[in-house]
Parts: C-alpha cells; sequence; structure tokens
C-alpha cells in the first residue's frame, strides 16, 4: 500500500486530501509545514509527498530541497499543491527538486492519475535500488572470494619461484585466473619434475582444476614417482571431477638429477622442442597422447618419451595461447615464427619471447592464456632434509619362526616395517633390509633347506635354484629360525643374530665368489653394510652389528 | 611388490619398473618382462624409483639380465636409485657392468 504525505498549513486542504486518498485506499500521513513533514519522513516510509508550496516555520520550496538532499537513495516523487499559476513559481518548483503540481481546488480525476503515475515511477525506483544493493552485495562478495582463492592459488604454487638456474618461464593469464597451470617439484633423490597444463576455456572456471591437480603433482613427486603415473593419477582425478567439455592439455617433464636425462608424457599441448643455446631445435617433440581428464582409467595411454639431454640443452615448452596469439589482420602467430624467435638470440629468455609476441600482437587484445616454460637441462643436487631425531628408547626383538611360520609369512619384510616405524631408523630402512634378507635367506636355503649355491653355476641355474627352494620349503616339515634383534641408542647400533636349526652352511665362499657369479655377493655385501659380521663355529649363526650413525 | 614394464612411443626404450622390494619373489616376472624383447628396442631402463628394498637376489637377476640380452641392446641403465641401493650395486660394482643414474 503506497503511503501518502500531505503536507499542508491549511487543515481543509488536508482533510479534503485525506478523504478523497483514503477512498482509492491510500495510507496518509499528514504534515502542518515543511519542518514537521521532514520528521514525518524519517519515521515513516513515505512513498509521495504532497507539498504546500506556501507555509509558515518552513515553506515548500525549502521542504522540497531538503527532501530531495536527505532522500535521495528512492525516488521519493514531489508533487506541489499550489494555486499559484505564474510561471516563475512553477519554474521555482521544478527547480527545487518538484515533479509535478495538483492545481487547487483538486480535481479527483487528475489527483488519482497523478498519484498512480508517481507511484509506479517511485515502485520502479524501489526495485531499482534494491537491485542495486544486492549487485553491489554480489559484488562485493566476489571481490572477496577472488582475493581469497588468489590467495589460495598462489599458495599452491608453492616452489615456481625455485629452481632458478633451471627454470624462465612467463604466465600471462587472459583474465585474473590462470587457465593454464605450471607446477615444479623436486623429488627426494633429486630429479627435476615440471607440469605445464592448460585447461579448457580461461578465468576461475577453467583454473578451478589446477588447485587438486596441483596437490597430486606435489605428493606423486615426493614419493618420487614416474611421469606417466603422475600423468594417470591426474587423469582419473580430472576425469571425475571436471564436467564433460572440460579437459587439461598437458606436458609432464622428469629431468635427472645429473641433468643428464628427461622423460617426458606429452599430451596435447603443441610441440615441445629441445633446444641448444642458440636455439637451435634438436628435436621436436609432438604430443603423443589425448589431454588429461578425457580417457577413464582403463583407456589411459602411459607411453612416454625419453631421451638424452646435456648442459647446453634446454627444453622449450609452450600452451597454444602463443602459437595462437594474432595480430590485427587476424594471422595467427604460429609455429614458425615461434622457432625464428627461438634462434634470435644466444640463451634466449621468455621475456624476450614475450616482448616479442606483444610486438606482434600490437594492442590487439589478448584471446588466451599464455604460457612459456624454459628448462635448462642442468644438474642439480637433492634437497637436504633433516633427520629424523633418533629413538632414545633401547629395546629387544625376538622372532622365532616354525616350519608352519618358515613357509606361510614373509618376517623380514614385516621386522623392516617394525623397525621402521621407530625413530630415525626409516632412513635406514633398505640397509637393514638387505642385512636381514641376506642373513635370513642364507638360513633358510643352506641352513634349513640344505641348498647348493653351486646349482646357480649352470646354465639356467639361477632359476633351477629357486625352483628347488620352492619345492624344498613346500616339504619342510620341522624346521627353527630364530630372529633376535637389538636397538641401542647410546650406540646407535642395531645388533642382529639369526639363528637356524639347519646343520650350518660354510660362511666364506671360495674363489668363485667373484662379482661375476651370480651367488656369493650376499655375504660380502653383508660385510660392507654391517659394521661387524660374525659366525659361530658350526655356521648356523650369525651375528651383525649395524651403525646407524 | 610389483612390476611393470613399458615401452616408450618410438619403441627405441623398455622401461621396467620394479615397485617395493627387488628380491627373488621376482624372478620369473622380472625374467618375462625382458624375455621378448622386440627388435627396435635399443635401450633397456631398470627404474628403481619406487624401489625400497633389494638384495643380492636381486643383484643375481641383474647379472642374468645382462648376460641374455647385451648382444641385442646397445644400453642397459638403472635408474632413480635411492641413495641405499645405490650404494648397494656400488658395493657390487655394478656401476662397472651398467649405466647407473
Amino acid at each position: 500500500m503506497m503511503h501518502v504525505l500531505i503536507v499542508d498549513d491549511q487543515a481543509l486542504n488536508r482533510i479534503l486530501l485525506s478523504k478523497m486518498l483514503e477512498l482509492e485506499g491510500y495510507k496518509i500521513s499528514m504534515a502542518y509545514n515543511g519542518l514537521e513533514a521532514l520528521k514525518v519522513l524519517e519515521k515513516e516510509p513515505i512513498d509521495i509527498v504532497l507539498l504546500d508550496v506556501l507555509m509558515p516555520v518552513m515553506d515548500g520550496f525549502e521542504t522540497a530541497q531538503k527532501i530531495k538532499k536527505y532522500f535521495s537513495e528512492v525516488y521519493l516523487p514531489i508533487i506541489f499543491i499550489t494555486s499559484l499559476d505564474d510561471q516563475a513559481s512553477f519554474e521555482r518548483c521544478l527547480e527545487v527538486g518538484g515533479d509535478d503540481f495538483i492545481r487547487k481546488p483538486f480535481e479527483k480525476v487528475i489527483l488519482y492519475a497523478k498519484i498512480k503515475a508517481h507511484s509506479r515511477t517511485r515502485e520502479l525506483s524501489k526495485k531499482a535500488n534494491e537491485q542495486k544493493k544486492l549487485l553491489e552485495y554480489h559484488h562485493n562478495q566476489t571481490e572477496r572470494e577472488h582475493e581469497i582463492i588468489e590467495h589460495i592459488f598462489n599458495n599452491s604454487l608453492e616452489n615456481q619461484g625455485k629452481f632458478k638456474e633451471h627454470l624462465d618461464f612467463n604466465l600471462s593469464p587472459a583474465s585474473m585466473f590462470n587457465g593454464d597451470m605450471f607446477l615444479v617439484a623436486q623429488s627426494p633423490i633429486g630429479n627435476l619434475y615440471c607440469m605445464l597444463g592448460d585447461f579448457t576455456g580461461h578465468g576461475l572456471a577453467a583454473a578451478i582444476g589446477a588447485l587438486p591437480a596441483s596437490r597430486v603433482f606435489y605428493t606423486m613427486v615426493q614419493k618420487g614417482m614416474a611421469v606417466n603415473d603422475i600423468a594417470s593419477e591426474i587423469n582419473i582425478l580430472l576425469y571425475n571431477l571436471l564436467p564433460g567439455h572440460m579437459f587439461c592439455a598437458a606436458t609432464i617433464v622428469e629431468l635427472s638429477a645429473s641433468g643428464k636425462s628427461i622423460s617426458a608424457w606429452l599430451g596435447g599441448l603443441p610441440d615441445a622442442y629441445l633446444i641448444d643455446r642458440e636455439g637451435n631445435v634438436k628435436q621436436t617433440l609432438e604430443s603423443q597422447h589425448m589431454a588429461l581428464g578425457i580417457l577413464d582409467e582403463h583407456e589411459f595411454e602411459y607411453e612416454v618419451i625419453h631421451f638424452e639431454t646435456n648442459q647446453e640443452m634446454r627444453l622449450a615448452l609452450a600452451t597454444d595461447g602463443i602459437i595462437e596469439t594474432s595480430n590485427k589482420d587476424d594471422v595467427f602467430f604460429g609455429e614458425e615464427r615461434f622457432l625464428q624467435i627461438l634462434k634470435s638470440k644466444t640463451m634466449i629468455s621468455c621475456e624476450n619471447i614475450v616482448d616479442n609476441l606483444n610486438q606482434f600482437a600490437d594492442g590487439s587484445e589478448q584471446q588466451d592464456d599464455v604460457s612459456i616454460v624454459l628448462l635448462n637441462c642442468l644438474p642439480l643436487a637433492p634437497e637436504e632434509k633433516a633427520r629424523e631425531a633418533f629413538s632414545t628408547l633401547a629395546f629387544n626383538l625376538s622372532l622365532s619362526l616354525n616350519a608352519k611360520q618358515i613357509k606361510q609369512t614373509d618376517p623380514v619384510y614385516d621386522v623392516v616395517n617394525i623397525l621402521s616405524s621407530v625413530g630415525g631408523l626409516n632412513a635406514h630402512r633398505s640397509n637393514i633390509f638387505l642385512l636381514l634378507s641376506e642373513a635370513y635367506n642364507n638360513a633358510l636355503d643352506h641352513g634349513v633347506l640344505g641348498l647348493d649355491s653351486n646349482i646357480k653355476q649352470q646354465d639356467d641355474g639361477f632359476f633351477k635354484y629357486y625352483e628347488m627352494r620352492e619345492k624344498a620349503l613346500a616339504s619342510l616339515a620341522d624346521a627353527m629360525i630364530i630372529i633376535d634383534m637389538r636397538y641401542c641408542p647410546d650406540t646407535l647400533s642395531l645388533y642382529f643374530i639369526i639363528c637356524d636349526s639347519g646343520r650350518g652352511f660354510n660362511s666364506k665362499p671360495d674363489e668363485s665368489s667373484s662379482s661375476n657369479n651370480e651367488f656369493g655377493r650376499g655375504v660380502s655385501l653383508l660385510e660392507e653394510i654391517a659394521e661387524k659380521v660374525t659366525y659361530n663355529a658350526s655356521g648356523n649363526q650369525v651375528e651383525m652389528c649395524y651403525k646407524l650413525s | 611388490m610389483s612390476l611393470t614394464k613399458n615401452e616408450s612411443v618410438d619403441g627405441t626404450t623398455l622401461t621396467i619398473q620394479i615397485k617395493g622390494k627387488f628380491d627373488f619373489n621376482l624372478v620369473q616376472s622380472f625374467r618375462q618382462a625382458y624375455a621378448q624383447i622386440s627388435k627396435s628396442t635399443v635401450k633397456v631402463v631398470i627404474d628403481l624409483r619406487e624401489t625400497e628394498y633389494m638384495d643380492s637376489s636381486a643383484l643375481g637377476m641383474l647379472l642374468n639380465m645382462k648376460k641374455t640380452i647385451e648382444s641385442q641392446v646397445s644400453t642397459i641403465e638403472i635408474s632413480n636409485c635411492q641413495p641405499q641401493l645405490r650404494k648397494i650395486l656400488q658395493i657390487s660394482r655394478f656401476d662397472k657392468k651398467f649405466d647407473i643414474s
């Protein structure tokens, strides 16, 4: 219901107008002068003001000016009630912000028509104002969200700034968020991994897939996985996550810590180039596979490319943004120009390339994200890692295995897993495995099963040996192997005693233990890895000390 | 513990990757992995990136492989060894027989 304020110092006019409007269903408030009117407007949600011109205290002209000034947010129509009919007065009314006039004496039809017309305008203005507020709210909300997302994106691209000697890159997103993704990480053994990806489209919708993909990438590099395994994992992730029309063209590269070899999985990006310092192309690496996120788990293609590199070599990667950059005549930049630019300068930088690209585009609006990466094939050292502190708790661990357990369990693997969980020992688990595996298998093969290593010397003897072992193990009825372990944190040592129920074996292989033979290496390995190895006289017990420091 | 093999796109490189434990349990599958090597293969890579453990039986298997295929390929590479495994290979003088990277 529209709410009309009638401002008139004459009671007759007020009553007349209010009666007429009440009949039409309007809600009415009244004021005797301008000052009163402003007070009412403060308190009541007035939609239309009927304003007399000549009033004591504050006249209509001044009142109109104030109303328009204080209530400017939504259109608040002011209709002057006037008996004045000179031109100058009309003009004055309009000047101070009046929207219309009603003459005294009042004519019903005209009054209703005018009120209705202004009501409609007021309604529209109200709606527009609500929408404007909503728009402002959403705008602020979006800005805030963008800030948060930008923050998250920046954090998810944690390593980009490292490896300055190895990597030169330039990422120019077409909008605030980059649909291109460039990830860098180093594996524990020192290999350097890069992933350049290009999601369908650009902007936030395209960029969003970069977050989960980057997590998978970093996790798998930390485990030192192969590029095709990383590609496969990200493929499944994106296949399940992205809508059907979205995918990510990508190249994943692994440079060995020696800097001498590269393996690459290439899915859907433009050709990559192996170039020398002068920019001459030594090898063109064409995309081999479909982009990530298209094929399901079973269709995924694992094939990678391997090639050798050296310190003079560089790998140039780019998304299609560069070759598809067009100038004012709609001519594409193209591969030829890209190759020319690579050759235009010794050790060209990404900045040089982008300068060239911008010159070519000559002010044409950037249509897509542009990303260029130059990887210098230099050796790199593994990242130094803080060593886990050694546990200070001394302990003994003892296992006695009977024939059934010998057949059915993998005690070495299980024991290594148990020991690996002790503070500081995990870093030594490969050596601990080797010691236990050699000693246990000697005890089992030669002590308990009585196998002869010389079998391995025959043609195909190696395989025969393990066949015989399997048979002997299957028919084993009565046997015992005891494994005793002791951890001494004071001396940082591990002691192992492995004892078997067999008749003992010759722990000192004869001259045949040269490294060309398929056996005998185990015993000498033990002696190299362990601090001390001693056998008892009968050869059915070995004692080893391993230093953790 | 498992073994996977992969041929490179151009068919010149065969990669055998061993996950977890490299020991005599893999005797059969390891031999099978290089049994039918294709004519185009010039390089075999034993990728130990995911190998946590190995013992002397693995060394024996590697030597066996070398004997079988060294006349057919030009390079046999053992790659991505973790430091402790690399040391085992060095102690056994495998760096003289294989390309270790």
